[in-house]
């Protein structure tokens, strides 16, 4: 699958730390060099990409599982946190805290269901639960309101800390921090993940499961652990969706932004953590930048992706690293637009 | 209630017999290569729009459109093999071709989007309208008998193209081991492009016929591909004779759940089956010694 190079890059990682402080101060600056609504609106959008990228590279580049339905966990989150929030009156962060297990739970049962399945087999199993889903949005309109949607859903709600003044999410840089803040965190968690055995023995999985099984290594157990972190992950990022964007049409959570999402993993790089966050920076922002070509988003999300496939499966991160090859410029590999 | 259920059976079959079109393309190439071709799906709408800009713009026949179609899915076939998979294969990765082939289902759509827009095309076939009537109050179009006559004598060439041609037997001998069958003297390069270009044929030729019955838009494709993916599961890959079973069943039970429950739970209903099937018969219908992936 992919290259390895993810294993070479964490171990060029020493000063980590300071890249992720780097990368701290670039999210706190974020909003106040772009302060128009619009591209404040995208940063958000970003984020929310990055979420959803770090979790389909977590179960398809680490533990090797073609997941094509992760449109589906996505969904799964933004409507349980809408509903609990609107139907029943759950609170916020209780809804969301719902909507993260249930997510993740979603993938777990799926991932328990096909146990037994592999590559090609998983991916059509998976893509099947995605439409199934997706017809459930839109078929259970008592419940989910169907292709009318859901319309008026409030942004989190304020907090309020004694002494400072209220922090309101219907402020977009506000709104901004906290989703990032998120994805920041589940970036981190994964990272450990990854570092730690679990993560060597996810690629282990990946790369030989009749090896992996033969030291002893119970690879369904592992199989739906990953599936279960990377789809609570998806959850979180629907809930956010939800409560940012304020509408919700089972439309959103087609499998086409299944696609979408994994052209993001690959374009920047399965297999390494850092790849997937510049493939949803990358593929968010270009398309915006190139909004005077008329609607090319999706044209533009396909030829990358079969582009990449074809000449660069390492993706965004292979290319860094063959442009530091090649002028050997060790030093100063983060202007090159690597942050580790 | 039995006029109904008969005229329920007839659009099924008409149904069933294109998505067996289609579906057969990808078991072939699943078969010799043990590949998904995502495209398929849009060597379907492509063929479609072939067809319709064959009969609408220059004027010609309807059924010389079908045979247009079928050139310009064999056409599409080489080029997708010769891009996509044959590079790839190189690099034996499994998963690979599959999202490369994604990624130009995305392109195509879209594409075609830019070009021919989202209102759907008004693709009516002159025979749409012309109605035989059979006994028992039932009838059928003249479009849907030559959807399931076409469909029926091109299902049966291919059968005994497969069973009884040197060039059958070298295609499954290749289906079968690809690298004994390359040491009997048989190219299984050459065997795998002619793959593609019948199962792309076969692709073009159901689009042309499916434009007239459903809405033809850039993604008419892909509505029919995610069934075409259940009816494969469902039969078992690689296995013709299980995908012509599962893609009449599939036409018949959509056709009926349409009529007895719920149009919008069709979809529903054969992916539900489909998750049952992989779940306590992953090898399909007629199982076969196919053990690698399941």
């Amino acid at each position: 699958m992919s290259s390895g190079g993810g294993l070479a890059l964490a171990d060029q990682s020493s000063n980590r730390r300071w890249w992720l402080l780097v990368a701290a101060v670039v999210i706190a600056t974020l909003p106040l060099v772009f302060q128009d609504s619009y591209w404040r609106t995208n940063l958000i959008v970003c984020a929310i990409n990055i979420m959803l990228a770090i979790g389909l590279d977590f179960i398809l580049g680490y533990a090797g599982q073609l997941n094509l339905g992760h449109s589906a966990f996505y969904g799964i989150g933004a409507y349980a946190s809408t509903l609990l929030i609107m139907k029943l009156g759950v609170p916020f962060w209780m809804a969301f805290v719902c909507a993260v297990v249930l997510s993740g739970a979603a993938g777990m049962a799926l991932s328990i269901f096909a146990v037994r399945l592999r590559g090609h087999y998983l991916a059509i199993a998976s893509l099947g639960f995605a439409v199934i889903v997706h017809q459930v949005l839109l078929n259970w309109i008592s419940l989910t309101q169907g292709p009318l949607g859901i319309y008026a859903i409030k942004p989190p709600p304020d907090i309020a800390l004694p002494g400072l003044p209220v922090i309101s999410f219907g402020n977009t840089a506000n709104m901004f921090y906290l989703v990032a803040a998120f994805a920041f965190l589940f970036y981190l968690l994964l990272d450990q993940l990854v570092r730690s055995p679990i993560g060597e023995t996810l690629t282990a999985i990946r790369e030989d499961e009749v090896s992996a099984a033969s030291f002893g290594i119970n690879c369904t157990a592992w199989k739906v652990f990953a599936f279960g972190v990377g789809s609570a992950i998806a959850g979180a990022a629907g809930a956010f969706y939800a409560s940012f964007v304020g509408t919700l049409v089972p439309d959103a959570f087609i499998i086409t932004e299944s696609f979408t999402i994994l052209a993001m993993v690959i374009v920047g790089g399965m297999g390494t953590l850092i790849g997937p966050v510049w493939g949803a920076i990358l593929l968010t922002v270009l398309p915006e930048l190139l909004r005077g070509f008329g609607d090319l988003r999706l044209v533009l999300y396909g030829a990358a992706l079969t582009l990449v496939v074809l000449f660069m499966p390492g993706g965004l991160v292979q290319a860094v690293q063959i442009l530091r090859a090649r002028f050997g410029l060790l030093r100063a590999a983060g202007d090159a637009g690597m942050r580790r | 209630m039995l006029t109904i259920v008969l005229q329920q059976g007839i659009n099924g079959i008409v149904f069933g017999s294109l998505y067996v079109l289609v579906a057969l393309g990808l078991t072939l190439i699943y078969g010799v290569l043990v590949q998904i071709n995502f495209a398929h799906a849009d060597i379907v709408t492509i063929g479609a729009f072939a067809a319709y800009f064959f009969t609408f713009l220059f004027g010609g026949n309807y059924l010389v459109s079908i045979g247009i179609a079928l050139m310009v899915g064999a056409a599409l076939g080489w080029l997708v093999n010769a891009t996509i998979f044959a590079p790839l294969r190189e690099r034996g990765s499994e998963l690979l071709p599959l999202i490369a082939t994604i990624g130009v289902s995305i392109l195509l759509q879209n594409a075609m989007l830019l070009w021919f827009g989202p209102i759907p095309y008004a693709f009516d076939s002159p025979y749409s309208n012309e109605v035989i009537r059979l006994g028992g109050g039932t009838f059928i179009t003249w479009q849907n008998l030559i959807i399931i006559g076409v469909s029926a004598v091109t299902i049966a060439l291919l059968y005994a193209f497969m069973k009884f041609t040197m060039m059958g037997k070298a295609l499954r001998a290749v289906a079968q081991d690809r690298e004994t069958a390359g040491l009997m003297g048989i190219n299984p390069n050459q065997l795998i492009m002619l793959t593609f270009v019948i199962a792309s044929a076969l692709a073009g030729m159901g689009g042309a016929m499916l434009g007239p019955i459903l809405v033809l838009t850039p993604f008419a494709g892909t509505s029919v591909i995610v069934k075409a993916f259940a009816i494969v599961i469902i039969g078992g890959f690689g296995n013709v004779e299980g995908t012509i079973i599962a893609g009449l069943a599939v036409g018949l039970v959509e056709s009926f759940a349409t009529q007895l429950v719920n149009p919008g739970l069709t979809d529903l209903i054969v992916f539900t089956l489909l998750l049952l099937m992989l779940a306590f018969r992953p090898t399909g219908l007629i199982a076969e010694k196919r053990e690698e992936n399941v």
